[in-house]
C-alpha cells in the first residue's frame, strides 16, 4: 500500500526485503457465518467480502458482538459448533478455499500456512508446561523433522523481538510478562513459517508502552518475513499504528474499508465517524468528542432486515429500515450506506 | 474530603524461591481531593495505582502515613470505628461484568445496600422503591426497563451505570474508578466518562480516577489534578492539561509518546520518548526509579533518588534531576 508522502519516519513502514516465500493474498467472498441458537440460526457475520493483498497489514475494527473474531477464525475454518460457516469461500493462495478443507489437510495448513496469534495470548499458554516442550509439541504434531532447526528458529525469533530466547523457552507461563507472552505468541505462530498471520487483539491488556513496543514488533517481523497480516482490534489506534488499510464491522457487516489514513482523515460511514469521535484524545476540545447513543448489537438484537446500524443513526432514512445498503467501492474505498450513496449521486 | 499524607505500602512475597522478598508498592504518596473534586492517578500495571485506590476505599492496608476522612484521621481508630468514614468512598471497579451477581435481578441487587440504609435511618420499604428508581435515573438508566432485568441482558456499559448506581445508594462523597472505561465498548467510553463528570458536578462527589489510559483522565473534568506513578513513587504532578501538553518527566514522556497516533488526523509529537527496555527492574533502588530505563540519565541519577519537587519555571511538580519539556503528544493535522 502507498503510504503518503507525509508519513513520519518512526512509523513509516520499513521496506520489504524480498521475501523467500511470497506472502499469500486473501480473498473472502460473501462470506456468512451462523450460531445456533434456540431463535434458530443467527448471523454474525454476513455476506463479508474483504481482500488481503499480499504483503499487506490489514486492520479490522470492531466493538464486542461485530462479527469480527468469528471472521478471524473463519480464516482458519475453524469456527467452532454452534456456529458454522453457512455461505461464502476463503481464498488463500497457495492453499485454495479453506472453507473445503477438513480433516488432516486443514490441520497441516493451520500452522504451516496461517498463524494464529489468540485474544489474551497472555493465558492461551499452558501453564504446566515450559514455553520450549510447547514448541516441541508444536512441531511434532506438525511433523516437524529437524526439532533442534525448531529450537534454533524459535530462538532466534524471540531474540528479534528483544527477548532472550534460551531464557524464554525454559520459563514457565507465570514467569513471564504479558508483552513478553505476547511474543511467545507470535513466535508459536510464525515459528512454522506460516506467511500469513492472523493478530486477535495483539495488545488488549498491556501497557501503554508495552502495546506500542509489540506494534513495533509487528510491524518489523512483518516487513522482515513478507507476512501477510490480519489485525483484528476494538482500538482504531492499533489499527491507525500498523494497518494499510482499515476494515470497520458493525453488527456482523463490514460497514467501510479503505486505506488507513484516507478513512481515519475523512470517515463516510456514519458510524465510523461516530466511532472516531467518541475516542477519548489527548488534544483537541473535549466537549466535541461524544459517545455514540444507544449500544452495539448482539447476536440476538441485530436487525433481520434493514442497515444494521440505523437504530443509532442520525442519517437513518426510510429506506435504512428495509434494504441492507450494498457495499459499494469508490476507488480503493468501500462503503455500505444509503446516506452515503445519496449525497454522491446528488 | 480527603487528604492522604505519606502512604507507604510493603508487600512481602511468601512461599516460592522469591519468599522473603519486598516489594514496595507504594513508597510516600501525598494527595488530597476537595469536596467534588477530581484526582487521576496514571501509570503501568504494577506501578501501584490500583493498591493506592484499594488503601482509599478501606479495601487494604497501609502500613505508614495517614489518611484522614472529612478531616478524622484513620490511623488512630478501630478497623470499627474506621468503617462508616470509608463507606463514604466506594469502589467501581474495572470489570462491570463480574462485579454483578448475575442470578439477582438489578431490583434486587440495588436492594441489599439499600435496606441497610433504611435499616440505618428508619425508611421505609416505599422509600427504597423510590431511591432505586431515582439512582437509576442520575445514571441515565430508565427504571421502568431495567430494574426488572438481569446483568446479563444488559451491555457492558449499562452494567457499568449500574454498579455506579449501586455505589450512589450509600450515598458517598467520593468513588474511587479503578480502569472503570477500560472494558466498557469504546462507542460507549465517553458515555460512562461524562457520567462521572456530571455526578460531580450535580451531586458534589469527588472522583479519584485510576487508569493506564491517559487521555481519559481529561474527561473527568479539566480542573482535576494528575498524578503519574512509577514503581509506587509519584513521579509528576499538576493541573492535567498542564501534565499532558507540557510533561517534564522522561517516565510521563514515555507514556504519553506510547499512545497511538491517528495517521490521517493527527501527526506524531517531534520529541518521542522511547524507554529502553529493562527486563529486571526491581534491582538498584539506591538512585531514580526510572534510571534504568531513562534514555536522559545522568550519573547522579544512578546514586540519588530525586523527590517530588518544585523547580525554576515548571509549572508542576516532578521527581527528575533533569527535567525539561519536550513536545511528545500527537497534534491534530492542521485544515482536520
Amino acid at each position: 500500500m502507498a503510504q503518503p508522502e507525509t508519513a513520519p519516519p518512526q512509523t513509516a513502514p520499513a521496506p520489504v526485503p524480498a521475501p523467500v516465500t511470497p506472502a499469500p493474498g486473501v480473498r473472502i467472498d460473501g462470506l456468512t457465518v451462523v450460531y445456533k441458537t434456540t431463535a434458530g440460526e443467527l448471523p454474525a457475520v454476513r455476506d463479508v467480502s474483504l481482500t488481503l493483498e499480499p504483503g499487506s497489514i490489514t486492520g479490522i475494527v470492531g466493538e464486542s458482538g461485530s462479527g469480527k473474531s468469528t471472521l478471524a477464525l473463519s480464516l482458519l475454518n475453524a469456527v467452532q459448533p454452534p456456529g458454522r460457516i453457512a455461505a461464502g469461500s476463503v481464498e488463500i493462495d497457495g492453499l485454495g478455499d479453506v472453507v473445503g478443507l477438513a480433516g488432516e489437510r486443514l490441520r497441516k495448513a493451520r500452522g504451516a500456512h496461517i498463524g494464529y496469534v489468540f485474544q489474551a495470548a497472555q493465558n492461551s499458554l499452558n501453564p504446566l508446561k515450559t514455553v520450549g516442550k510447547q514448541l516441541l509439541d508444536l512441531g511434532r504434531s506438525h511433523g516437524v523433522d529437524d526439532l533442534r532447526g525448531l529450537v534454533r528458529e524459535a530462538k532466534e525469533l524471540l531474540g528479534r523481538m528483544g527477548l532472550d530466547g534460551a531464557r524464554v523457552l525454559d520459563s514457565h507461563q507465570h514467569e513471564l510478562s504479558g508483552g513478553m507472552r505476547q511474543r511467545v505468541g507470535i513466535m508459536l505462530a510464525l515459528v512454522l513459517n506460516a506467511h500469513l498471520v492472523v493478530l486477535d487483539e495483539p495488545t488488549t491488556a498491556l501497557d501503554m508502552i508495552t502495546q506500542a513496543n509489540i506494534l513495533k514488533i509487528v510491524r518489523e517481523v512483518h516487513a522482515e518475513r513478507g507476512l501477510t497480516t490480519l489485525v483484528i482490534t476494538h482500538d482504531i489506534g492499533v489499527v491507525a499504528e500498523v494497518a494499510d488499510r482499515l476494515a470497520v464491522m458493525y453488527g456482523g457487516r463490514l460497514v467501510e474499508q479503505g486505506p488507513t489514513r484516507e478513512v481515519l482523515h475523512a470517515p463516510r460511514h456514519p458510524y465510523t465517524r461516530g466511532l472516531i469521535q467518541a475516542i477519548p484524545r489527548l488534544v483537541g476540545d473535549i466537549d466535541e468528542a461524544r459517545a455514540l447513543p444507544g449500544r452495539p448489537p448482539t447476536l440476538a438484537t441485530v436487525p433481520k432486515q434493514g442497515c444494521v446500524f440505523r437504530e443509532r443513526c442520525a442519517l437513518r432514512m426510510d429506506i435504512c429500515e428495509t434494504d441492507d445498503p450494498a457495499a459499494l467501492a469508490d476507488g480503493p474505498r468501500i462503503v455500505a450506506c444509503h446516506a452515503v450513496g445519496v449525497k454522491e449521486r446528488a | 474530603m480527603i487528604t492522604a499524607t505519606g502512604i507507604t505500602r510493603t508487600f512481602r512475597q511468601r512461599g516460592g524461591v522469591l519468599a522473603g522478598r519486598e516489594v514496595q508498592a507504594l513508597r510516600g504518596v501525598d494527595f488530597s481531593i476537595a469536596k467534588g473534586g477530581a484526582a487521576s492517578f496514571i501509570g503501568e500495571s504494577g506501578c501501584g495505582k490500583t493498591t493506592l485506590g484499594r488503601i482509599i476505599a478501606g479495601l487494604e492496608s497501609y502500613d505508614g502515613g495517614e489518611i484522614a476522612i472529612g478531616g478524622t484521621p484513620m490511623t488512630p481508630l478501630k478497623p470499627k470505628q474506621r468503617q462508616p468514614h470509608f463507606r463514604k468512598i466506594q469502589m467501581i471497579h474495572q470489570d462491570p461484568y463480574s462485579a454483578l451477581n448475575p442470578t439477582r435481578t438489578i431490583h434486587q441487587t440495588l436492594q441489599a445496600p439499600l435496606a441497610l440504609r433504611a435499616r440505618q435511618t428508619g425508611r421505609s420499604k416505599q422509600w427504597m422503591e423510590e431511591r432505586a428508581a431515582e439512582v437509576l435515573s442520575l445514571v441515565g438508566l430508565d427504571p421502568g426497563s431495567v430494574l426488572s432485568r438481569y446483568p446479563h441482558q444488559l451491555s457492558g456499559g449499562m452494567r457499568q451505570r449500574v454498579v455506579i448506581a449501586r455505589a450512589l445508594t450509600v450515598d458517598p462523597e467520593m468513588l474511587v474508578a479503578d480502569e472503570a472505561v477500560s472494558m466498557i465498548d469504546v462507542s460507549l467510553r465517553l458515555g460512562i466518562l461524562a457520567l462521572l463528570k456530571d455526578l460531580r458536578e450535580r451531586l458534589g462527589v469527588a472522583v479519584l480516577f485510576i487508569t493506564h489510559d491517559v487521555a481519559t483522565a481529561r474527561y473527568i473534568g479539566d480542573d482535576g489534578e494528575l498524578f503519574v506513578i512509577y514503581r509506587g513513587q509519584v513521579v509528576e504532578r499538576g493541573p492535567v492539561d498542564t501534565v499532558i501538553a507540557d510533561p517534564v518527566h522522561p517516565y510521563t514522556q514515555s507514556l504519553l509518546s506510547a499512545i497511538p497516533v491517528l495517521h490521517g488526523l493527527e501527526e506524531p509529537g517531534e520529541q518521542p520518548v522511547v524507554p529502553l527496555e529493562s527486563l529486571d527492574e526491581s534491582r538498584a533502588d539506591a538512585g531514580c526509579l526510572f534510571a534504568r530505563r531513562c534514555p536522559f540519565r545522568s550519573e547522579r541519577c544512578e546514586s540519588e533518588l530525586p523527590l517530588l519537587q518544585v523547580t525554576d519555571g515548571v509549572p508542576q511538580e516532578h521527581a527528575c534531576f533533569h527535567p525539561e519539556r519536550r513536545s511528545v503528544i500527537a497534534r491534530p493535522l492542521s485544515g482536520v
